[in-house]
């Protein structure tokens, strides 16, 4: 484990995202509730969409070219839609936010 | 395939079917037989002559056909009713003056936990008389049933036949005059449904069902009004009572009453009997209430003219 | 919080309550008190439950649960003895209650005639429960004998629901004919002969000279010295309204307690409400009037202005199988002409009664199919000159036209085997295996077989497919919820944010019980628009409720990059303009598109780099194009009479007045504009949202047309003169259209839907378009900013990634 902080939590709105670069591409941050962020893949499994750029709800995020919509806890496609995407993990700690990096570049190698 | 995950009691109706007139014969148009394929092997390859079977039999008589036991009788399809554990039937002709509509069959399945009661009422004489009955193992309801007669107005059969309409009533062991009451309750009848039948020679005759809310006629009823002179010119009928396990009473309960349910020709599964003026069975799919696999309906004449819709829901 | 007293739980003051609770529930403390033990119930619907047509919890109105929800406290089974006006307090059996608004609506009680032996047990009235099961006990004696005193509405229920029980039934009427006050004769005869046929004897001129028994009721003695049997007599000779509180509180009271037409008493804090309620001289025993009577009391207690009038009323019977109406006034008179139907042999009776070519009555009996009709006719006070000759014979006679042959019959008729897509080869038989497939929508019909996925023509056929199969299921849901996360349609939801005033989104979600916990793509975008249009001072725009575009203030491309498309008013630019947009291609590297609006749009630009290159726009004049919207998007202009020789107005100068009115607005759908200087319409004007052309007297505007999927040409909306005008009128469509239309329907689609006729209704009366005017203006002085600058200044950060883990991975 290698928690890297990469910003605070009120840097993401409430039901939002931002986007974080790594050499595994860019990874999507979601803020789902006051203090609930997870960290997905930021491209949609179906054409590549900007996932942060779709309406969070629950803890799920649709995706803002044809609506897939995932869950942030599993990447998993919900309803008939079959796919995943991958989900890292997170935490907050005294309002900053960690990344597990190494989580991040292991499933790149 | 009896596959019945839900704890609602199973009905004491198990089987519909709709026989139509075709050549001569009456043939098979409809069929609900989910609890005995077999059964329904055996009824859609049939086809009945006037008076050969029950089917052929109701249309030579002109009258409801209460079968008590099908052993030693006209019925043509024992061995296969006997073993989907059918024990009765009622054979219901629909007539239109003393043209020969349809004849729907409902088949029973009684046992020692199913209980429920058929009558047929014939007016004689200024009253109107038990001329059949059926009524499984409620046997002291039974004895009191015997020799029962009403007066025109009076009680259920008596009202159905004065006012001519299919009329749905609620404790019937608390109607006064209906004088099994004692054995009614102990039966655990609750609702009563009267359905007045046409037949070809210009008279009606009442056909009761009594219905226990542990083991039910129908988990539901709906009467709809399709008299001209009640919705007018068009096919369509406007729903003037029902009860529902599920949803409770289902008339307009506002006050005034707005703009009760209608149904319209071809619609749903009213609507197929407004469209069709036949009877009409259905299983599964589009258009019955939730929570429902399967009804039956029953289209009721006046004259020339379908006058009512009676259905039930199982 | 204000204390409020009720006496008397009815169908009045119910309905009065589930008023006010609708629209303000924590305007008053309410205290109920009711002489019967129970709260209220539909008691028009006594005579069913008599009859054993209903049972009685079927006609409970409100339950327990009902009264603790709403709370309010009960005080039922208790009697009022006394008020104390002074101390504005209700004395109770039990104990004092303080008020400040008194509501009485003690109803009515049942009129004894006062003839000997009327006090003897078993004489009862009909009104309330008691009443009913007294009549149900007596009637489990068999072969016992029940005697109705009064052949109106109430005692032929009566009699018909203990003749049902059993017993032997005669009905006492002292006119000529039953229910002489609503029925002509005939009508009379044919409803006597109903009830013989139900086996109820009818003596009609029956005078009752005396109730005899020992101890009990025996007997009914007639003048003409008749004796029939009785084990009960019901009174149903009228009701008396109940003013004893009302008198003893030194109210004014006549026949009944009076009141004016806002309810209210001759004591200012007092109103009363319901059948002892007298008012102009007229006292009310039929519900519809009490129930406007508890609408004006309502609004009257709320602040607001209402006014109670009296109005028609009609009557039917409830007894299965008589089929009966009456309405308005059937006595003969001079200049009075009447229309009859008669059909002896399925006992058919029909008369209307005409004066000054208007209906003003109606009586039918066994055939009342069209009795709403009639009773509209009369209530309106229709000209009826033009159909006279057809009347009786009912709407479905007028217009000459035969009905329409019915569609659903032939698809009803077709073969499985019948092709009913012809694009993809689909036959009838498919599209029904797909809905036994659990098929319920036109869409998953296409997903399925592909049937009117192609070119389309066939989508009504498949509907009508669908319709056959589905029945009402199917336009059920035609009118479907929101979404999954809740039952309610969009006219629901709108309505429900204005009448309940929720002004969050937490609040629709909590008090409209939404099934998730904070919605999901398809309601949210819906919901932050319609709390925006309709609280634009009170909600907070929700930018994680809007669809990328709207949230990034450019429109997203497929690759993830944006396109930026500055505002050019009416389509005018100038060369400095021009060279700062061509500088941002330059320096983002956009392709660089003109658009059909009349726009240059910049593609390809990376989102980091949105908000530099809005702030370089912005120096040079420019805002914001709202290309991305639903909301104003482009006002298209031709040149108009500055340059054109056919020009007729100033196209370019009124379709720039009207963008800087309407810019910045949110409204269901995108919204565009057209300005064309003459009929020969360069702008395009007549397939826009609003189209406007110029001519010699004026400006011609016309609305709801369309040119995408569908294409519709606009229909006239209005002419007028001036620019002032027009821009009123535009104005006030657009806010009609924010304040009416579901999320996502164009206005063309809205307008189909409500109707353009009710639009110009409202947008005629000058009152209604000023105030639409100014609710738009509110909401502009809210939204109407430049969000490109709004964003480069507050929200630049957003635009950025959070952080840069790539190098991070370096070292």
């Amino acid at each position: 484990m290698s928690w890297i902080d990469i910003g605070t939590l009120n840097d993401i709105p409430l039901r939002g995202s931002r986007i974080v670069k790594t050499e595994a591409g860019c990874i999507a941050l979601f803020r789902t509730a006051e203090t609930e962020v997870f960290a997905t893949s930021n491209t949609c499994a179906h054409k590549k969409g900007p996932l942060s750029e779709g309406i969070v709800h629950d803890r799920k995020v649709t995706c803002p070219l044809h609506n897939w919509v995932f869950s942030l806890e599993t990447g998993e496609a919900q309803g008939a839609d079959k796919g995943r995407i991958a989900t890292y993990p997170v935490k907050v700690q005294d309002g900053r936010l960690l990344l597990d990096l190494d989580a991040v570049l292991a499933k790149v190698a | 395939m009896n596959i019945n995950a839900d704890p609602v009691p199973d009905t004491f109706v198990r089987v519909a079917e709709v026989w139509v007139p075709k050549e001569g014969r009456l043939v098979h148009a409809k069929g609900d037989y989910v609890h005995s394929p077999a059964f329904a092997e055996a009824s859609v390859a049939e086809s009945f002559a006037k008076g050969e079977g029950l089917p052929g039999k109701v249309w030579e008589s002109g009258k409801p056909i209460v079968l008590k036991e099908f052993d030693g009788s006209y019925f043509k399809r024992v061995e296969a009713a006997t073993e989907a554990g059918l024990t009765s039937a009622v054979a219901i002709p629909v007539f239109a003056e003393d043209t020969l509509k349809a004849v729907l069959v409902l088949f029973c399945s009684a046992d020692a936990d199913h209980m429920g009661a058929i009558e047929v009422w014939e007016y004689m004489q200024e009253r109107l008389t038990l001329v059949e009955g059926y009524y499984g193992s409620a046997k002291e309801f039974e004895a009191a049933s015997q020799d029962m007669v009403f007066s025109h107005g009076q009680g259920l059969p008596g009202g159905v036949w004065s006012a001519n309409t299919p009329i749905l009533k609620r404790d019937i062991a608390r109607l006064g005059s209906f004088m099994r009451s004692e054995q009614a309750a102990a039966a655990g009848f609750k609702i009563g449904l009267g359905l007045p039948i046409p037949t070809p020679d210009d008279n009606v005759v009442v056909l009761t069902l009594l219905s226990a809310p542990n083991t039910p006629i129908a988990h539901r009823f709906e009467i709809w009004d399709a008299r001209p002179e009640c919705v007018g010119a068009t096919r369509q009928a406007q729903l003037i009572d029902g009860l529902c396990e599920r949803e409770g009473a289902l008339w307009a309960q506002q006050n005034p009453p707005v703009d009760p349910p209608m149904a319209h020709a071809w619609k749903g599964p009213i609507g197929q009997v407004l469209g069709t003026g036949l009877p009409y069975v259905q299983r599964e799919g589009a258009g019955l209430p939730a929570g429902y696999t399967s009804m039956f309906a029953l289209p009721i004449y006046r004259e020339a003219d379908l006058a009512y819709v009676v259905a039930c829901y199982l | 919080m204000q204390k409020m007293v009720i006496i008397g739980a009815g169908m009045a003051s119910g309905r009065m309550l589930e008023h006010i609770h609708e629209s303000d529930p924590d305007a008053f403390d309410v205290t109920i008190f009711n002489a019967e033990p129970r709260g209220n119930y539909n008691r028009i619907m006594l005579s069913p439950v008599l009859a054993g047509d209903r049972s009685f919890e079927e006609i409970v109105t409100h339950d327990d649960n009902w009264y603790a929800d709403n709370n309010i406290t009960t005080r039922f089974g208790e009697r009022v003895t006394g008020v104390d006006r002074e101390r504005k307090v209700v004395i109770g059996e039990k104990g004092e209650v303080p008020y400040d608004k008194l509501i009485l609506a003690t109803g009515s009680s049942p009129f004894i005639i006062p003839i000997p032996g009327h006090d003897l047990p078993g004489v009862v009235g009909y009104r309330d429960l008691e009443d009913t099961d007294a009549m149900i006990d007596a009637s489990a004696i068999r072969g016992s004998s029940a005697v109705v005193i009064g052949g109106g509405l109430l005692g032929l229920e009566a009699a018909a629901g203990l003749r049902m029980r059993g017993m032997e039934v005669t009905v006492l009427h002292i006119a000529g004919h039953l229910m002489d006050r609503q029925l002509d004769e005939t009508a009379g005869y044919l409803l006597k002969l109903d009830l013989e046929k139900r086996g109820i004897k009818v003596i009609t001129e029956a005078n009752t000279k005396e109730i005899i028994g020992n101890g009990k009721v025996e007997k009914v003695l007639l003048d003409d010295g008749t004796e029939l049997a009785a084990d009960i007599v019901v009174m149903a000779a009228g009701i008396r309204p109940a003013v004893q509180v009302g008198r003893d509180a030194g109210l004014d009271v006549g026949r009944a307690i009076k009141v004016n037409a806002q309810m209210c008493t001759s004591d200012p804090d007092i109103f009363a409400v319901g059948e002892c309620v007298e008012f102009n001289e007229n006292i009310f025993g039929l519900v519809a009037p009490l129930y406007d009577q508890a609408k004006v009391l309502a609004n009257t207690l709320l602040g607001k202005e209402d006014v109670f009038t009296v109005r028609e009323l009609s009557t039917k019977l409830k007894v299965t199988g008589c089929d009966l109406f009456s309405a308005g006034d059937f006595a003969e008179g001079e200049g009075r002409e009447d229309i009859v139907f008669r059909d002896p042999k399925r006992r058919v009776y029909k008369r209307l009664i005409i004066e000054n070519d208007r209906l003003i009555g109606a009586v039918m009996y066994g055939d009342t199919a069209d009795s709403n009709w009639f009773f509209g006719l009369i209530k309106d006070g229709t000209d009826i000159e033009e159909m006279r000759e057809t009347l009786i014979f009912g709407p479905s006679f007028q217009g000459g036209g035969a009905a329409a042959s019915d569609p659903l019959a032939a698809v009803a008729a077709l073969p499985l085997e019948a092709e009913i897509c012809g694009c993809n080869g689909v036959c009838k038989g498919d599209i029904i295996k797909a809905i036994e497939g659990g098929v319920t929508t036109l869409d998953d019909v296409r997903t399925k077989t592909k049937a009117s996925a192609s070119c389309g023509t066939c989508t009504g056929l498949v509907e009508q497919v669908l319709a056959v199969s589905l029945g009402d299921d199917f336009e059920i849901k035609a009118e479907k919820p929101v979404c999954k996360c809740t039952d309610l349609t969009h006219e629901d939801v709108r309505r429900l944010i204005k009448a309940q005033e929720l002004k969050t989104q937490p609040a629709v979600w909590q008090e409209l019980a939404w099934k998730t916990p904070n919605g999901c793509h398809v309601c949210r975008p819906a919901i932050n628009f319609y709390l925006l249009s309709d609280w634009p001072l009170d909600y907070q725009d929700d930018l994680q409720s809007r669809f990328v575009n709207e949230r990034n203030h450019a429109n997203i491309q497929k690759d993830g990059t944006y396109s930026v498309m500055p505002r050019m008013w009416g389509g005018m630019t100038t060369p400095d303009e021009l060279i700062a947009v061509a500088n941002a291609a330059k320096k983002f590297d956009a392709a660089v598109k003109v658009t059909g609006g009349q726009r240059i749009d910049l593609l390809g630009i990376k989102k980091e780099d949105l908000p530099e290159i809005w702030s370089d726009l912005n120096n040079a004049g420019m805002v914001s194009g709202h290309g991305y919207t639903k909301g104003l998007r482009t006002v298209k202009t031709c040149v108009g009479t500055d340059w054109c020789r056919f020009g007729t107005q100033d196209s370019t100068g009124l379709g720039i007045k009207l963008e800087k009115k309407l810019w910045g607005s949110w409204t269901p759908h995108k919204v565009k504009l057209g300005v064309s200087g003459c009929p020969r319409n360069c702008a395009e004007a007549t397939c826009k949202d609003v189209g406007i052309i110029c001519v010699d007297s004026g400006y011609q505007i016309s609305v709801a047309g369309a040119a995408g999927m569908d294409v519709k040409m606009t229909e006239s909306l209005v002419d007028v003169a001036t620019e002032a005008e027009v821009e009123e009128w535009v104005t006030a469509f657009v806010q009609l259209y924010r304040e009416n239309a579901k999320y996502l329907d164009r206005a063309y689609k809205w307008v189909a839907k409500v109707g353009l006729d009710w639009v110009k209704e409202e947008l005629s009366d000058p009152d209604t378009r000023k105030a639409l005017v100014e609710r738009f203006d509110i909401s502009q002085s809210v939204y109407q900013k430049d969000p490109w600058a709004d964003h480069v200044s507050n929200r630049a950060e957003q635009y950025k990634h959070l952080a840069d883990l790539t190098l991070e991975a370096v070292t």
